[in-house]
This record gives C-alpha cells, sequence and structure tokens, in this order.
C-alpha cells in the first residue's frame, strides 16, 4: 500500500467531517490506518493538519496565551478578529495563561499567528543587538 | 569577560530607543511552523505551505531568532539549513517567513574587508553598513546582455598571458593535485591588478580554508598594496555546511555590484571541490538520493548557475565584467573525476598544474598539453600577441621529447635545437611567488628566447641573464618599454632595442 501524506489523510477527514459523515466510524478509521501503517507517532501531526482544512473551510480553532487572564469582552473582540481575518464562519478560542509571555497576546490559529508579546518583542531585539 | 569601557552608555540608549521604535507590530496573523525535528544543521518544519524554495525562515529560539533556508519543499514537511548554531534550535519552536530570499550587503563599503557569507565583518573591523543588498542566488545575465570576452585580464605569470591567455568576462579553471601552487597562481593574478593598476577588483571566496591562511593571505595583500580593492569572504572548516555553500554564491552577489557598474572584478573560487563536498553533505542530510560518489544529482547545476554568472556585459549594460578562476583540486592527478570533468566542461578553459613539474622545480608547475583557453586568444593584446605563436607548440612537443634529451648523441640536430630551446623557454617561464610581470617584460623575455637572442645562454643561467636584460631595457629604452607597456603591436624600433640589448646582455652569460 503507498504511503499517503498526512496532507492527503487530513483533507479526506476534513472532506468526511464537512460531508456530515458518522465521526466514530471516521475516527476508527483513521486509527486503523495509522496503526496499520506504524504511523500512529503522527497523530498530532494530523490532527493539526485537520484543524488547518477545517479552519480553511470555515470552522477555526485557536488559542489566546496571555499573562493574565482574559475579559469576556476582549475574548470576544479577539474572536471578531480572527473572523475578519480567515474569514470564518464559526471561531472556537481556548484560553491559557501563561506568565513567561509578560505582556500582551498571541493569537495562535491552524499555520498562523499574532504575536503581540513582550517575550516575543524582546526575542527580536536580542536578535537585533546580536546582529549588530 | 566583556570590556565595560568600550561600551557607551549614551550610544546604548540611542541604539536601544531606535530599535524598540524600529519593533514593528503588523497586528496581521503571520504563517506559521513548527520546527518538528533538528540535527546536523538541518531544521524540519511542518507547515509554512506557502515557503518558496531558498526562502529565509526565522526559527524564534529562546536566545534570538535563528535564520534557516528551505531548500527542500514537501508535501507534509520542509527541511531548511540553519544558518547558525543547531543547538539553540529545539523541537517546537516557532519558524517564521521572513519574505525573501538569501541576500547579502554589496558595494564598494566592503572593500579591504573580510567577511563571512552573510556579509558580517570578521576581520575586527567595524560592522559593514552597505546602500545596496544583493541577491544571493540571481539569475545569470541572457545571451543580449553579453559581449564576446575581448579585453585581456593579465595575471602578470608570463606562462598563462602568453600561452594561455585569459579575458574579462572568461571562465578559466586552475586545476592540479594539493600542494601544485594552484592559490598561488590565483593571489599572484590578484597582486598584479594592484601593481599593473588596471582597476580590477578581487574577490577572493576561500571555502574551509584554514583561519590561519585567510590570515596570511590578507598580511600579503596588505603588503602589496592590494587589499584596498580586494573582498575576501572566508570560511573555515568549523564553520557550518550551510555558510561554505552559500560562500560563493553570496561573493559573486558581491563581484556583480562591480560588474553591473560598469567595473571589472575576478572572482577566485578557492577551491570548488570542498564547495561540492559541503552541498554533499547538506544534500544527504536533506535526505537527498546520492548519485555517483554520493554527490546528488543536481552537482552539475550547482557550478554551472554560479559560474554562468560570470560575464562580459554590453555595450548597454555598462560593458562591465565578472572573470572567474575557479579553484579545483585533483586526487593524484586524475583530472577525469566527477567534479573536476564537470567543471571543466562548464569553464572557457583550463590551467593545469602538474605535480611532477613543481617536484622538478618548473614553477609555476603549468602542463602546456593539458592546459587551454578557448577565449583568451581573442583578448589578448597585440605586444603579447606578437610573441606567443607557437610557443605553446614548442613547449609541449619539447616536454614529450625531454624524455629523449638523456640520448643528446644520438638526436639529429633538428630534434637537438627543439631540446635545447625549449629547456630555455621552461627556465624562462620560471616565475617567483608574488612577483607578476608587467607586459613588456614578458614581450621582452619571450622575444630573447624565441628569437635566438639568448642561444649561446646555458639554461642554467637564463633566469640570470634576463634579469640583467630587464634591467638593462628599464635603464636604457624606458620610454620604448613603456609604450610596449600599454599592450599595442611592438614597433621595428621597439623590436630592433630588445634585440640590441638582449644580444648583448647574452655575451655576459654564454659558456
Amino acid at each position: 500500500m503507498a504511503k499517503l501524506s498526512r496532507r492527503a489523510i487530513a483533507k479526506y477527514a476534513t472532506e468526511q467531517i464537512s460531508s456530515g459523515a458518522d465521526i466514530k466510524k471516521l475516527v476508527l478509521q483513521l486509527a486503523a490506518y495509522l496503526v496499520d501503517t506504524r504511523r500512529t507517532g503522527e497523530l498530532s501531526l494530523v490532527i493539526r493538519d485537520i484543524q488547518f482544512y477545517l479552519s480553511e473551510a470555515g470552522s477555526v480553532s485557536g488559542v489566546v496565551t496571555t499573562a493574565t487572564a482574559l475579559t469576556a469582552e476582549t475574548k470576544k473582540a479577539i474572536e471578531k478578529y480572527i473572523k475578519q481575518q480567515t474569514g470564518a464562519s464559526t471561531v472556537a478560542l481556548d484560553s491559557f495563561i501563561d506568565p513567561s509571555v509578560i505582556g500582551g497576546v498571541k493569537v495562535s490559529i491552524p499555520g498562523r499567528e499574532l504575536d503581540a508579546t513582550v517575550s516575543r518583542s524582546l526575542t527580536v531585539l536580542r536578535t537585533r543587538f546580536k546582529k549588530a | 569577560m566583556t570590556d565595560t569601557s568600550n561600551i557607551s552608555i549614551t550610544e546604548l540608549s540611542k541604539q536601544l530607543r531606535n530599535a524598540i521604535t524600529n519593533l514593528e507590530t503588523t497586528g496581521d496573523l503571520d504563517e506559521v511552523g513548527v520546527v518538528l525535528r533538528v540535527g546536523d544543521g538541518v531544521a524540519w518544519v511542518r507547515g509554512l505551505r506557502n515557503a518558496g524554495y531558498n526562502e529565509v525562515l526565522q526559527i524564534e529560539t529562546d536566545e534570538g531568532v535563528v535564520e534557516a533556508f528551505a531548500l527542500n519543499l514537501m508535501e507534509d514537511e520542509i527541511g531548511a539549513v540553519l544558518l547558525g548554531e543547531d543547538s539553540k534550535v529545539k523541537a517546537g519552536q516557532t519558524v517564521r517567513l521572513k519574505g525573501s530570499v538569501l541576500s547579502v550587503p554589496i558595494g564598494p563599503e566592503l572593500l579591504g574587508r573580510v567577511v563571512d557569507p552573510l556579509g558580517r565583518a570578521i576581520d575586527g573591523g567595524p560592522a559593514i553598513k552597505t546602500k545596496q543588498q544583493g541577491l544571493v542566488e540571481r539569475e545569470a545575465i541572457g545571451v543580449m546582455g553579453r559581449k564576446s570576452v575581448h579585453e585581456p585580464l593579465m595575471t602578470g605569470i608570463s606562462a598563462i598571458d602568453v600561452m594561455f591567455p585569459i579575458g574579462r568576462g572568461q571562465r578559466e579553471l586552475i586545476i592540479g593535485d594539493r600542494q601544485t601552487g594552484k592559490t598561488a597562481l590565483a593571489i599572484d593574478t590578484m597582486i598584479n591588478q594592484g601593481k599593473q593598476n588596471t582597476g580590477v577588483v578581487n574577490v577572493y571566496v576561500a571555502i574551509g580554508q584554514k583561519r590561519s591562511k585567510i590570515a596570511r593571505l590578507v598580511e600579503r595583500l596588505k603588503q602589496e598594496g592590494v587589499m584596498d580593492q580586494t573582498i575576501i569572504v572566508a570560511t573555515s572548516p568549523a564553520d557550518p555546511a550551510s555558510l561554505l555553500y552559500l560562500a560563493p554564491y553570496a561573493a559573486t552577489a558581491m563581484g556583480e555590484y562591480f560588474r553591473d557598474n560598469s567595473q571589472h572584478a575576478l572572482m577566485i573560487y578557492d577551491d570548488l571541490t570542498k564547495h561540492a563536498v559541503a552541498y554533499r553533505q547538506m544534500s544527504l542530510l536533506l535526505r537527498r538520493p546520492p548519485g555517483r560518489e554520493a554527490y546528488p544529482g543536481d552537482v552539475f547545476y550547482l557550478h554551472s548557475r554560479l559560474l554562468e554568472r560570470s560575464a562580459k556585459l554590453s555595450d548597454d549594460l555598462g560593458a562591465g565584467s565578472l572573470t572567474a578562476l575557479p579553484i579545483i583540486e585533483t586526487q593524484a592527478g586524475d583530472i577525469s573525476a566527477y567534479i573536476p570533468t564537470n567543471v571543466i566542461s562548464i569553464t572557457d578553459g583550463q590551467i593545469f598544474l602538474e605535480t611532477d613539474l613543481f617536484y622538478q622545480g618548473i614553477r609555476p608547475a603549468i602542463s602546456a598539453g593539458l592546459s587551454v583557453s578557448r577565449v583568451g586568444g581573442a583578448a589578448q593584446s597585440g605586444a603579447i600577441k606578437s610573441v606567443s605563436g607557437g610557443l605553446k607548440l614548442g613547449l609541449s612537443q619539447f616536454r614529450e621529447l625531454a624524455s629523449f634529451a638523456q640520448f643528446g648523441s644520438d638526436l639529429d640536430e633538428a630534434t637537438k635545437s627543439q631540446i635545447e630551446r625549449g629547456q630555455r623557454l621552461t627556465e624562462l617561464l620560471k616565475q617567483h611567488q608574488y612577483n607578476p610581470m608587467s607586459v613588456w617584460q614578458q614581450v621582452a623575455s619571450i622575444l630573447s628566447v624565441t628569437k635566438g637572442y639568448f642561444d649561446k645562454v646555458p639554461a642554467a643561467k637564463i633566469k640570470a641573464a634576463q634579469a640583467a636584460m630587464l634591467t638593462r631595457l628599464w635603464a636604457d629604452h624606458k620610454k620604448d618599454m613603456t609604450e610596449l607597456d600599454k599592450g599595442g603591436k611592438p614597433t621595428e624600433e621597439i623590436l630592433k632595442s630588445i634585440e640590441v640589448t638582449a644580444t648583448a646582455t647574452a655575451k655576459g652569460f654564454e659558456g
């Protein structure tokens, strides 16, 4: 059996989900394929690829990382921003609090990212000073 | 420990303020990828579906951004070669597209400097700030933008200038085993550009050369007063293979600046064997299928796309030129190995250096039979052309006959005289390192042997006779020699003065 690329597997799964196929059956099918081809190690990558294709189909799931808890209003504003940027119809965001970002916000959606955190600015500054 | 005395707080504060002001936050969602695995200078990245071939990727590590360039674009992942230390890069780190392919600083600001392939100063001097950046990978000029090679690029080495002339815009390979004087030829050519005030800019690319060798070269070039018109792009064996791979392309971009601004530049790639080895290492780590001698299938393209950038530009494009002297190291004189045959077929000729000749004391150890210049003849100056006829053939015939020289008494007169003249010519073409000759010196020297003025001078005294003749010529006929140095065909008057001086000088060395 020819090895299918992750991209091909993810595309197939996305098509099945979008067409309203039985999710349980799809999950079993995917699991069986990965076990059979000894590619279970790629599971998380396949899931990320499925998320990517789902976001292209208009259903975005992402993560917002901040140093302090987000207010409901800010979260709503971020959702609106993602809809504007991606043209998605539905946006599902998970919030994470990570003090190491120091300040600002980091929005990660499949394949794209907005990093307006203080920690990233410091990394960029550090690189520029090294170059100079 | 950092030397705090050199740090100016005001300057630091100014720089910091500038850097903060320039911190751009686009407010857009950037395309990002993730490092899957890393090792041996190669990072495998997931995501970044819009990455282009050779595009620069920025990996965000804890200690700053490490750059890499994408070489393997596959369906599920990208193979990128790191330009910095791979120890800082870890799986899971974020990767962004820089939005540009590799470029390096170019311009006259680089003259007199030693830089790495990314254009960063490594000579201890101040940081290099140029007005322009040049693409490391650039398509070669097309047919209509070129002109035939027609101006000479004098190396100052009479054996080359007379028998295998090099023209501006030509690609002439220097090939030979280790320790046969390949780099010495290249260095002499660079020195000659300074001594003869040709205005040609030298760009020397050291691929995987020891730092001590580079330091010695820089010292020598400074001593000879040529460093001011030279750029050195240096990589050492300790550098990652990616830098060794990039070095000749980056240096060519620096040389192209002068070519495109109606100037003339000379590229010396020392050497392309190490370059091919660095590319093989990268290709194998990128899991590309190995071919002959484990080199990847595109190793010919690796060098052809590099050397095709050397050209003589048309008048419409400013008539600038970029001449290339690539160097290839052979193993046991085998010029039919993979990389040597590739580069021989790409270039417009080769200068083959033989180990046997080198150890016989014939230096430069140029093989008259295996060396050739395919386009240089058209670029030879009138002065040199007037003395070069039949020289190459005569010398290669002599070297074939030389083995019979021991049976001297059994040979006919014609063969004997051919051998004797060959011996004198061989002696005459010997030249010390760092001692390039000007046009008039070469013309007068060759004439003295080919016209038979030195026929009674034994081969062992030829160099002494040559030196004496040149001194007398300069003292007695300075005006004529200055005229001859301009490159025009020598007049009867000049020829006569050479004849008279050579014959008179020869008398003191007979017997």
